[in-house]
């Protein structure tokens, strides 16, 4: 039994198993506030919650592995999305090639800028946001006018069930990014510089990457991975708005850093980021069981992502002095 | 070294008079007649913003970026304008003195978290926007609420002058910043922004000087937050609103000459760019363009600025 608990804690890292912890005890918690919690039912729906976000999560770890930050992820989704449904009249082909597409372009745009020109990537994916906002709402009026409705291909994708009530499709989109995302950072040479830029881009660049490389190759896989949980979100709501995912651009961020990516770059891991989610998926059913205020809600919802945050900085080593 | 930052600074500051005189004019032009009256308009169209681009460019000089900002102008407007509603001129002065210091407290404790935290400024920020905006609704629920007039025309002047509106952001600017970037505390401030650890090794007290820097900024967010409540005379409690705040406020920051990386700018340039902001989309709506192209303008000007300023600092790197 000694044994099997050493290699346990040998295997898994001191702070994954605190998130670990965090995440079990936020279960029970909910768990006792509202019983109906402990059916399938309501663990299968909370998975489902969690799927976008932990895809979104995925994007978003890789650019701030690499000292980045993306904050037009969510519009980036939004256009995707609205992409989709638009163009769907004229074949699902044509519909997603223009997703695919437009996601590849806004990356592209992101990461020549940050890349190249060294624009500090908040102001950067933040006026990109704003633009793209500025963009879509004359677009609905104009030339991206028609359908709003999800064709009903990504409608199953995205919330229907494959076996039982836990096992979905977003479950198994999530399963497909996470092996991906994961073989990426750990086994690739890009994940390698990923992190490494990230830690000292000055030493990276002296070893001859050509650092603007990598930097492209992140903004444009966050801008994809947008793009898939776009997908994923806007077929759980049916109808495609403006404002699909604006919720979701701010819990993403909160997701990686309780997941223990450092903001900074350099450090963190994709697995964290999952544990994020869950964690964020599991306080949102919570708050809706306990059925306070919106207010309350903010304000609870807040707190905890700050105390989160906090214990993570506190039990890793790599504390900021002042 | 230093008569090149500030060569770049002078001319930064030279490009945005230079736009927000362009833009002005243009809107002169726009209107039938252009008096006092039409001065004073743009000008309490752009205080709210101005004051707030204010106290955000003070923390990015200091280091920091404050994402919560926007809230705690929204919160100290829900304040007021709940509190304020059919009270007398003392009472209402009174409340403002107490919102304002309320912002100053809130901004401090937001300073105090994030330093003794260790975590970076963004994340903490981000996390208190949340609460700030829940507290904003937990007190002002329902969209309303109102001020004693002649207090709100502190701001707004009550006749056709513009003079009242311009003392609005000159005063903060004369009162509160001029004095302080002279003082031992503004040094701090830029030495901090500039570099941490060797503002540290020569006896800077980082952690009391980000204290500081957090309370001013939102002492100047309070400031929006009591503008906002003068000129509309109500509050509402959306956070639609308090992230838009924030977005125009980063936005005006950087159009104004503020390097994100700290430690240099005046206040003077970010003024000027709330205004070119305010312009955009009242001169559009001028013309009877749908205001949705102006966010794609605004977005696009900003980008624009940083990606020229990116370039010149490339070319004077290759050029050396």
């Amino acid at each position: 039994m000694k044994a099997i608990l050493d290699s346990i804690n040998y295997r898994i890292p001191k702070s994954m198993r605190s998130l670990m912890g965090i995440l079990v005890v936020l279960f029970v918690i909910t768990g006792l506030v509202d019983h109906y919690f402990f059916s399938f039912d309501s663990i299968g729906n909370t998975l489902q919650i969690a799927a976008p976000l932990a895809i979104f999560g995925a994007g978003q770890t890789i650019v701030m592995l690499t000292g980045g930050i993306d904050l037009s992820l969510a519009m980036t989704a939004t256009g995707a999305i609205y992409l989709i449904s638009v163009k769907s009249s004229s074949g699902l082909l044509v519909a997603i090639t223009w997703a695919v597409l437009f996601c590849l372009i806004i990356g592209a745009i992101n990461g020549v800028a940050i890349g190249i020109f060294k624009v500090n990537p908040l102001i950067m994916t933040l006026s990109m946001s704003t633009v793209l906002i500025g963009f879509f709402s004359v677009g609905i009026s104009t030339f991206l006018k028609g359908s709003s409705h999800v064709p009903d291909v990504f409608v199953t994708l995205s919330s229907g069930y494959i076996f039982g009530p836990v096992l979905s499709w977003p479950l198994v989109v999530w399963f497909i990014v996470a092996t991906l995302v994961l073989f990426l950072l750990t086994r690739t040479g890009l994940g390698r510089l990923i992190y490494s830029i990230g830690d000292n881009a000055t030493a990276v660049r002296l070893a001859g990457v050509k650092v603007w490389k990598v930097q492209l190759a992140s903004y444009i896989l966050c801008s994809l991975f947008a793009g898939i949980g776009g997908v994923i979100l806007g077929g759980q709501s049916g109808a495609v708005s403006i404002d699909l995912a604006t919720s979701l651009l701010l819990p993403t961020v909160a997701a990686v850093v309780i997941g223990g990516t450092s903001i900074m770059g350099g450090m963190g891991t994709y697995t964290g980021t999952i544990m994020g989610a869950l964690i964020l998926a599991v306080i949102s059913y919570l708050l809706s069981a306990l059925n306070t205020s919106e207010a309350l809600k903010q304000i609870i919802y807040g707190t905890i992502v700050l105390s989160l945050a906090w214990t993570y900085a506190r039990i890793s080593t790599n504390v900021r002095r002042h | 070294m230093m008569n090149q930052l500030r060569l770049r600074e002078r001319s930064w500051t030279l490009g945005i008079t230079a736009l927000f005189l362009i833009l002005g004019i243009w809107r002169s032009q726009q209107l039938p007649h252009f008096g006092s009256y039409e001065i004073k308009t743009i000008i309490l169209g752009a205080v709210p913003i101005a004051l707030l681009a204010m106290g955000q460019s003070l923390i990015i000089i200091g280091g920091g970026i404050n994402l919560a900002i926007g809230a705690e102008a929204l919160l100290i407007n829900c304040l007021t304008a709940k509190f304020m509603n059919h009270t007398s001129f003392v009472h209402s002065l009174l409340i403002g003195i107490l919102g304002l210091a309320c912002s100053v407290l809130v901004g401090a404790i937001t300073g105090w978290v994030i330093s003794i935290s260790g975590i970076a400024d963004i994340v903490v920020t981000l996390a208190t926007s949340f609460v700030i905006v829940g507290l904003a609704m937990v007190i002002f629920p329902i969209p309303g609420g109102g001020a004693n007039i002649h207090f709100a025309h502190l701001v707004t002047g009550g006749g056709k002058s513009f003079v009242f509106p311009l003392f609005a952001i000159l005063v903060p600017y004369l009162v509160i910043w001029v004095p302080l970037y002279r003082s031992r505390t503004g040094i701090s401030i830029f030495a901090i922004g500039s570099n941490k650890d060797a503002a540290f090794l020569s006896g800077v007290d980082v952690t009391r000087t980000r204290i500081k820097l957090y309370a001013f900024g939102g002492l100047f967010a309070g400031l929006s937050g009591i503008a906002l409540t003068c000129v509309t005379l109500s509050g509402s409690a959306i956070i639609t609103i308090a992230n838009a705040a924030t977005l125009y406020s980063v936005a005006a920051s950087v159009l104004g000459g503020i390097a994100l990386a700290g430690g240099v700018g005046g206040l003077f340039g970010p003024i000027l760019a709330s205004f070119v902001i305010y312009f955009i989309p009242t001169i559009m709506l001028g013309y009877g363009i749908d205001p949705a192209y102006s966010q794609i303008i605004q977005g696009a000007l900003t980008i624009l600025v940083v990606l020229a300023g990116g370039w010149l600092r490339l070319r004077a790197k290759r050029s050396k």
